[in-house]
């Protein structure tokens, strides 16, 4: 547990003031502590939480936002897949844990840990780091709720907050390590972020994201990129998968 | 917008919760020992990217917000600035959606 804590702690303390201030934005909607506790123990995921309350908030129907926020949990379907191949030598009900507690900034630990042959990460431990980051997450979240309900806190700053985190994430899927800039990834979102302008100024507002992202993947696809981070931070199912660290050095997200 | 009833809380969090399940749960199990397409793996690679330039420029941009006058549509625009600018930076998550709220609060006072 020594070394799950030493591995978890950073991104337990980049969790707990982004898991408040998505509470608090998430009271302004009406989910408080226990629907806060519900989200955070399923959907897992700190830019979906935040879309849901930003878009309700801006009067966006139901199924507009269940569908933004597929759009943006795709992405855990590349992870999935990538962790894939390491998964054979568990049996099913460790790999259904692990992909149930799946989450960007311990999948990239584990990743890392899996694809350097790490032979002292198991599997247990992998989950043990998922459940502490995640219960980190659940109770910062519930806890902003909780806050919420009663110190009334600008929603344009709580929402702001989201923004940033997508801004992260962006910066994150788009500049390695190294600082290599990849061009595919580029495309993707300079087209993505055109048709979210075209959206919005042909009074289609509720459809701008999901439109934005499908625009976004065809352009880089049309364009030829060379891939993304992302894309290539391996879903080579068969082969070994790259480290995919997600800034997982420097604290994480539950995005 | 009303704050949300449990019908809607369940409307909302039931098909979301299903979807970002089937997406953590079902390539684990329908993949292993398969290997995916090129193009394939390269589009799921370009979701991600298009996924959170989508969600920014939606924050950002509103056709209405230069009615309230440019600065007021330009200072959100200006506090992600400073946020790309941390994210450069540190690449840490925290530090970012620190600045973020610091800048947009201090912006708005301008």
């Amino acid at each position: 547990m020594k070394k799950v804590l030493a591995v978890a702690w950073p991104i337990m303390l980049s969790y707990v003031p982004v898991g408040l201030a998505c509470g608090v934005l998430g009271a302004q909607c009406g989910i408080g502590p226990g629907w806060a506790l519900l989200l955070s123990l399923t959907i897992i995921s700190g830019g979906a939480q935040f879309m849901i309350s930003n878009l309700w908030l801006a009067g966006v129907p139901a199924a507009m936002i269940v569908m933004s926020v597929g759009a943006i949990s795709l992405r855990f379907a590349l992870y999935s897949a990538s962790l894939a191949p390491h998964l054979q030598k568990a049996n099913k009900r460790t790999a259904m844990a692990m992909a149930l507690t799946l989450i960007e900034e311990g999948y990239g630990v584990t990743l890392g840990k899996l694809c350097d042959g790490d032979r002292e990460w198991t599997f247990r431990q992998a989950l043990a780091l998922n459940v502490v980051t995640i219960l980190t997450w659940a109770i910062s979240v519930a806890a902003g709720a909780a806050l919420g309900e009663m110190v009334d806190v600008p929603t344009a700053v709580a929402g702001f907050a989201m923004t940033s985190l997508f801004i992260y994430l962006l910066w994150d899927q788009l500049v390695s390590a190294e600082g290599r800039v990849a061009r595919g990834g580029l495309v993707a979102a300079g087209a993505a972020v055109a048709a979210v302008v075209a959206c919005k100024l042909a009074g289609a507002a509720t459809a701008a994201v999901p439109v934005g992202a499908v625009v976004g993947v065809a352009a880089a696809l049309l364009a030829g990129g060379e891939g993304n981070k992302g894309g290539n931070a391996g879903v080579e199912v068969d082969g070994g998968a790259p480290g995919a660290g997600t800034g997982a050095e420097k604290g994480g997200e539950a995005a | 917008m009303s704050t949300m009833t449990a019908q809607d809380f369940l409307t909302t969090w039931i098909p979301a919760f299903a979807i970002i399940l089937a997406c953590r749960v079902l390539p684990v199990f329908l993949l292993r020992g398969r290997e995916l397409p090129a193009r394939v793996v390269e589009g799921l690679g370009y979701i991600p990217p298009a996924a959170f330039a989508a969600l920014v420029a939606n924050d950002l941009f509103s056709p209405n917000a230069f009615a309230a006058g440019p600065w007021a549509a330009l200072m959100p625009v200006a506090a992600a600035a400073v946020v790309f600018v941390v994210a450069w930076k540190t690449r840490s998550m925290l530090w970012c959606c620190v600045a973020g709220v610091v800048a947009y609060v201090l912006l708005s006072l301008i």
